[in-house]
């Protein structure tokens, strides 16, 4: 029998029990388009959280005070013995491979003016800060290139607190007070949403050497420096290393490079998005037990069939493989249909739910297919053997 | 009005693509309670299909039909299942016994479809199993059986309702002679009884014993005779 | 037609193919087995990281400078400062309460401990006695922090197990001397192995004095302030006069965040009941899968049995008696198949509780109950399209065998 001649054969077998046929690749099909509906929101996640990354400037590297703690954050970012200071920042700042830096010390302050009163995160930043945050100013212009050491008292306003304190009307030039002490407002900052549940809207951005005041300290909770791109990423980390050490003489602080950052997102992502197709592909296992049942019941039915087949001259490979190849365009159809279903209704998903990030992942995809048409062949093999080996005499006189 | 069956102007065509099988044409007939009618004729004559009309199985396509002086053309599914039930016993061919099922099981099935407890209902089994002789084979499967064993078990199972009307549709059909004669003894004690008894056969001395016998050629009746 | 009668038609017919019910039921098993698996998994972590906090007790208020009032920002105030600190002084005026038992105000930062050549950098916390109590810690040589005035400074620290260790190897630490910082201080007690507790690991940890810690880090202000109530009763009313005592010494600024215990516990519960949800939820979609074998098989059944159903329509069964016995076999199937699911799921639970034994694995109530539940329905819904095209079959053709 020549390979075509086995698809006929089988497509005509599947094709006369069509209700049945696609009851079983519907077995599949659910599974394959669980997988591929998954991972793609898997994968979306991915690009999504990769995209807001790479928006916080490339070539970053972030250094905090104090060694790097047992939960990730290290403790000495709420104090420690030996601070990291906007002295040690300017140092860093003069290194021939940082492009810009700022220094961040956060808080919460009541903020008062134009009558109204509110609560808010206060980001204590150089004027470096939007590369670092992903963010421009809407209105004005960001803090000024003063001196780290003594700035002007300048504000700019996230764009929701602006909204709450000056709704429509323009903040420019008011004056407003922040823990007490009073500043000026010189920007407002475009609305940036969400970032892993951090408000990027509801802040207000002051010199940091007016948080430090503000929040009675000496120490910065982060340092953020942007080197050149035409140096490695390990030389410039050595090179802070070595710059701070000479000032602290000793290592009491941690570095993090952003790619670090963006390397172990990726890997717990894609754990992630393996384990939501491993838990998508337990559907797939039961449509796989669908098949061999329904395969099982086949060569049940059609032993009189199989027993003519031989009778006429089949041998029992033919047999066998007859019904392998059934069992496998049965998984390969269910597989097809999950994968356009599942894609679909990704893609569907996508345009329904804007906020929600959906990308397929062509990988998992053909994963899933190619999962899919195995179960078919390791199902089929039970009852094709069975096939295969019943005598043809016996075969006949069935039914 | 009398007459256990009435039929009157009965039709049943089936379509078989674009052609149409009269397999029954405007047949009246007359059944009183009791009696004892065999039913003859060429293959392909209507005689299953006569027989199916009668027992509810099917409905004809035109005429109208009255068993026990009710009209049955006009019962819902239902009803006509509850009909079945209680009134109409059969008998096939091919015995029709489910196979996972022991021979007591059998004839409980219309008992249990009734809904009868338990108890009763073994109990009339078993008594309607020793009836036909059965009584050691009760808990066989109808695998164990003979031929003319499993027909005892199908007659049992159409007779343990305790029907009016007894239809036989080639009884002896896959039977050897001495097997036949026995199912149709069987039959026949029920009819002395007071059961009505109606028997296709293509079996000419098997017809003879009957005492009204039918001829039918075409979807007709072309000979009713009482000799 | 009485019930034991359908069950008992519909389980011989089930029996009837061995294989065939089986692979229906491993089918069915392992979705309902896949959920209770999963959901146990949720389970055990959120089990985890409750018990984490609920060992410190129920009565526990802690308070945070700062007042938290959006949603989004809570990041900065938590880590970073206020400008109007919580003080030792706040501090003291919260204690004296009528309804506190005891405060334990915490500070922490970093510093670099060294003694003799060894050198190491650690966490170290500023607390006071209390902290042992309302933490659940004790020492296990020595005493924990004196029992004195908050505000008093003193040359005295009490270190983990893990850090003697490291400095001292087998010596004896008690009494010794180390620096921390720039300052010296004396050894006076060794903490009892703990491991992580509220995010502090204790074993690693160095304890000092408050008042050394402020003097240490050269901070006012208070991180945070653990305030033990007499009794789980009185949470609410303490809250209230702890807000008024602080809005009194801070100029009628209620600047303070009050966190209970009860909060933090239910937002992890819903996070964790939400993953167990999610996760149950798309192992549950491999029992829908199992639905359409069940209906896949049930309608070979019907065809199979085609005579089998003529004659049943001979002797008088009636079209629900019909569908009711298909949908009973395919009800039979799942429920079945939905308790070997739950035996085999809870099986690899005790497994995984003895592979694992300091995190109790069980599945939810919830999830037992919704996977049976999502089994048997997904049987039923699946087995009435078979059940209906038995139950329409013309009786003459079934018995004919066309
Ligand atoms: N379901 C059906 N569809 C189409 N034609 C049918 C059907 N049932 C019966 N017929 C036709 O109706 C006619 C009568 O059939 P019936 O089975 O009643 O004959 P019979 O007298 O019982 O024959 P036999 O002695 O061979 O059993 C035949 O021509 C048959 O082909
Ligand atoms: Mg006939």
């Amino acid at each position: 029998m020549t390979t075509a001649d086995i698809i006929a054969f089988t497509s005509r077998s599947v094709l006369s029990h069509r209700l049945r046929s696609s009851l079983t690749a519907l077995g599949i099909a659910i599974g394959v388009a669980a997988v591929v509906l998954l991972t793609s929101l898997g994968e979306g996640l991915n690009q999504f959280l990769l995209q807001e990354f790479s928006q916080i400037g490339t070539n970053s590297i972030a250094i905090n005070p104090g060694r790097p703690g047992t939960f990730g954050v290290s403790t000495g970012v709420i104090n420690t013995v030996r601070p990291l200071t906007i002295e040690d920042g300017e140092a860093l700042a003069r290194l021939p491979q940082i492009k810009a830096w700022t220094p961040i010390r956060a808080g919460v302050a009541d903020l008062e003016g134009n009558r109204r009163q509110r609560t808010t995160s206060v980001m204590g930043v150089g004027p470096g800060a939007p590369i670092f945050f992903g963010m421009n100013t809407a209105l004005g212009k960001f803090l000024p290139p003063d001196d780290p050491q003594s700035p002007r008292p300048f504000v700019v306003l996230g764009s929701k607190v602006r909204q709450d304190m000056y709704g429509d009307s323009n903040p420019l030039g008011e004056r407003m007070r922040i823990g007490g002490s009073r500043f000026q407002v010189i920007g407002v900052m475009e609305s940036r949403g969400n970032l892993l549940g951090f408000d990027l809207d509801d802040l207000v951005f002051i010199p940091a050497a007016r948080a430090l005041e503000l929040f009675n300290t000496r120490g910065l909770m982060e340092i953020d420096v942007q080197h050149y791109g035409n140096y490695p990423a390990d030389e410039v980390v050595a090179a802070v290393k070595r710059l701070l050490i000479a000032r602290h003489g000793h290592e009491d602080f941690s570095i993090v490079t952003q790619q670090q950052v963006m390397d172990t997102m990726d890997s717990v992502l894609d754990v992630l998005k393996f384990a939501v197709a491993a838990l998508g592909s337990i559907s797939l296992l039961v449509g796989g037990v669908g098949i061999f049942t329904i395969m099982t019941i086949a060569v049940r039915e059609r032993r009189p069939e199989i027993g003519l087949l031989r009778a006429i001259g089949s041998t029992r490979r033919h047999v066998q493989e007859l019904f392998l190849a059934e069992s496998i365009v049965l998984a390969s159809l269910g597989g097809f249909i999950g994968l356009v279903v599942g894609a679909g209704g990704a893609l569907l998903l996508g345009v329904a739910v804007p906020a929600l990030p959906v990308t397929i992942s062509i990988p998992y995809l053909l994963g899933a297919l190619a999962l899919a048409i195995i179960i078919g062949l390791v199902a089929g093999v039970l009852p094709a053997h069975r096939a295969a080996a019943l005598e043809p005499l016996e075969a006949l006189r069935a039914e | 009005m009398p007459g256990l069956i009435r039929l009157e102007k009965i039709c049943r065509d089936f379509q078989v693509g674009d052609q149409t099988v009269h397999a029954l044409r405007d047949l009246d007939l007359l059944i009183e309670a009791g009696e004892y009618v065999s039913i003859m004729g060429p293959s392909g004559s209507g005689k299953s299909t006569l027989l199916n009309v009668l027992g509810l199985l099917d409905s004809p396509t035109s005429g109208r039909y009255w068993l026990n002086d009710r009209d049955v053309s006009v019962l819902s599914d239902d009803e006509v299942a509850a009909t079945r039930q209680s009134e109409v016993g059969f008998v096939f061919q091919f015995f029709h016994l489910i196979p996972r099922m022991t021979a007591l099981e059998n004839v409980e099935l219309p008992l249990t479809l009734a809904g009868v407890a338990r108890g009763e209902r073994a109990q009339r089994a078993a008594l309607i199993l020793d009836q036909m002789g059965l009584s050691d084979r009760a808990h066989h499967r109808p695998d164990q059986l003979s031929g003319g064993q499993r027909q005892r078990v199908a007659i049992g199972r159409a007779m343990v309702m305790k029907p009016k009307l007894l239809l036989a549709d080639e009884p002896t059909g896959n039977l050897d002679t001495e097997s036949g004669d026995e199912v149709i003894e069987i039959i026949e004690k029920f009819n002395v009884e007071g059961l009505t008894v109606i028997v296709v056969t293509h079996d000419p001395a098997l017809g003879k014993r009957a005492r009204r016998h039918l001829l039918m050629v075409d979807g007709r009746i072309a000979q009713d005779d009482c000799g | 037609m009485r019930i034991a009668d359908q069950g008992w038609m519909a389980t011989t017919a089930i029996l009837r193919y061995p294989l065939r019910t089986a692979m229906m039921l491993i089918a069915t098993a392992i979705g309902v087995s896949a959920v209770l698996m999963l959901t146990s998994l949720g389970e055990g972590a959120r089990a985890f990281v409750t018990g984490e906090f609920k060992s410190l007790g129920t009565n526990l208020l802690v308070v945070l400078p700062g007042k938290i009032e959006t949603s989004g920002g809570g990041l900065p105030g938590a880590m970073g400062g206020s400008p109007r600190d919580l003080t030792l002084d706040d501090a003291i005026a919260i204690a004296r309460g009528q309804h506190v038992a005891r405060v334990a105000p915490v500070i922490p930062g970093a510093a670099t401990i060294s003694y003799r050549n060894r050198e190491r950098d650690i966490d170290v916390l500023g607390t006071s006695a209390a902290f042992a109590s309302i933490r659940g810690v004790k020492a296990a040589a020595g005493q924990f922090l004196p029992e004195t005035e908050l505000d008093r400074a003193m040359p005295v620290c009490v270190i983990g197990e893990t850090l003697r260790s490291e400095l001292f190897d087998d010596a004896n630490a008690l009494g010794k001397w180390v620096r921390v910082g720039d300052r010296r201080f004396r050894i006076i007690g060794v903490m009892q192995d703990a491991g992580t507790v509220a995010t502090i690991n204790i074993d690693e940890a160095l304890f000092i004095p408050i008042g050394s810690a402020q003097q240490l880090f050269n901070t006012q202000g208070i991180f945070r302030l653990l305030v033990e109530t007499k009794s789980e009763a009185v949470m609410d009313a303490a809250r209230r006069e702890l807000i008024r005592t602080v809005e009194a010494r801070h100029f009628g600024n209620d600047d303070i965040t009050v966190v209970t215990q009860d909060a933090v516990l239910s937002t992890f519960n819903t996070i964790f009941n939400a993953l167990s949800a999610a996760l149950g939820g798309i192992a549950a979609i491999s029992l829908i899968v199992a639905g359409t074998l069940i209906m896949n098989v049930m309608l070979v059944a019907v065809s199979q049995r085609t005579q089998e159903i003529g004659l049943m329509k001979a002797l008088g069964a009636r079209r629900k008696q019909i569908i009711s016995l298909f949908l009973l076999e395919s009800a039979l199937l799942s429920l079945f198949g939905a308790m070997v699911g739950v035996a085999v799921g809870q099986l690899a639970i005790a497994g995984l509780n003895a592979a694992y034994p300091s995190v109790a694995f069980r599945a939810p109530a919830w999830a037992v109950i919704a996977a049976v539940t999502t089994a048997l329905a997904s049987g039923l819904i699946f087995g009435i399209m078979p059940a209906r095209r038995a139950a329409s079959l013309d009786p003459v053709e079934a018995l004919s065998g066309r």
